[in-house]
């Protein structure tokens, strides 16, 4: 065998090995009790679009996309969830003190507005999180008034 | 050659299919940092007061009226420790209702502005609901320095934002230089 051959079957292997590496699933399978649509009210229109645009790295269930059982995309996502969840769960907002419930809202709007959020390296594989002009200043509209009512 | 490509497609479609229902449930674990963890880092005082607090606070304050984000990471990291350190026992009992409401979200807030050295936009974000959480701090510790709360009807788009200062000159942490003097002092503290 070449030395190239040699090198690219040493990545082949490498590559099947890391298959066999899963991150642990985020599925929990049900609604959370302390979901933020049981403590914030969320028009219809935003709803979908928290859902499919944030809920995959913010909440107790992400929806995997096929490619993510593919290593290593698989664990850059794990690693969004985690540090993403941290952040922000909207499976738990509801167990949010009222001043962090604010402030996470302030936060929501800013990062759409700002741009950083959903992550540019999701949207770029995963086309239907992308938000339109409109949809973002729905999310922000409704963030900011969220924000507002709560005391 | 073919054999291997075969065994990558298969090792493929069965790792399709393994999926465990785990729920990973790491966000229970924060809320146990809310408890006083003074052990450990005993060798640093604690304070017994909030001085520490409003000091780091004002340091952050000061680096973002020079447009400086370097300076207002080591500041927000500072005050980070601060809010940990800080010895809430000689606090009275409404001190330490406060305290312990704002502790968590004004540490998180520190903590992005210190792990955000290179972006000044976003550290002005988590600085704004940060003061906020030091005017509600401070309003119950009447002892402390005197401060004053100042309001820009200007930062973000005209929605305007607060920030406390030790001084009464106006000197702008929003928008910084190019519009240092933006503002007016609306409560002394
Ligand atoms: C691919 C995963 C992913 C998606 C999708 C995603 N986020 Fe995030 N989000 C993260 C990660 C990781 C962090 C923490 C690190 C950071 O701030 O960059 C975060 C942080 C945040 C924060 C806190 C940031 C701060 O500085 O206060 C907010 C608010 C947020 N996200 C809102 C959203 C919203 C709203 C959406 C949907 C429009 C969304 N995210 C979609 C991964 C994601």
């Amino acid at each position: 065998m070449s030395r190239t051959k040699k090198i690219l079957l040493v990545i082949l292997i490498l590559f099947i090995g890391i298959q066999l590496i899963h991150p642990v699933r985020n599925i929990s399978g049900q609604v959370s009790l302390n979901d933020i649509s049981k403590t914030i009210s969320i028009p219809e229109n935003v709803r979908p679009l928290l859902r499919t645009a944030c809920y995959d790295c913010h909440s107790d269930n992400t929806d995997y996309p096929w490619y993510a059982t593919i290593q290593p995309v698989g664990w850059f996502l794990a690693s969004h969830i985690k540090d993403g969840k941290k952040e922000l769960n909207f499976s738990e907002f509801g167990s949010y003190s009222t001043r962090r419930q604010k402030s996470k809202l302030k936060s929501i709007a800013s990062q759409i507005n700002d741009g950083e959020m959903p992550l540019s390296s999701y949207t770029f594989i995963h086309r239907n999180a992308k938000l339109s002009k409109e949809q973002k200043a729905a999310i922000m509209d409704w963030a900011v008034k969220a924000e507002e009512g709560l005391e | 050659m073919k054999i291997l490509f075969m065994a990558a497609i298969a090792v493929i479609g069965l790792s399709a299919c393994n999926t465990n229902g785990n729920q990973s449930k790491e966000n229970t674990a924060e809320a146990g940092d809310t408890a006083l963890t003074q052990s450990g880092n005993s060798a640093i005082k604690s304070e017994s007061s909030i001085s520490e607090v409003v000091t780091a606070y004002l340091q952050l304050k000061n680096a973002l009226v020079n447009d400086n984000s370097k300076e207002a990471a080591t500041a927000g990291g500072d005050l980070q420790q601060a809010i940990e350190k800080t010895d809430t026992t000689s606090f009275s009992a409404e001190q330490q209702k406060v305290f312990s409401e704002v502790r968590e979200d004004a540490k998180e807030h520190a903590e992005h502005i210190a792990s955000n050295g290179s972006n000044i936009v976003h550290q002005r974000e988590h600085f704004e609901t940060l003061s906020q959480d030091l005017y509600d701090l401070v309003k119950v510790f009447p002892s402390s320095q005197t401060l004053y709360q100042t309001h820009c009807p200007m930062y973000n788009n005209n929605k305007g934002a607060n920030w406390l200062s030790e001084t009464k000159e106006i000197k702008n942490p929003y928008l910084g230089t190019k519009m240092l003097t933006c503002g007016e002092v609306k409560e002394e503290i």
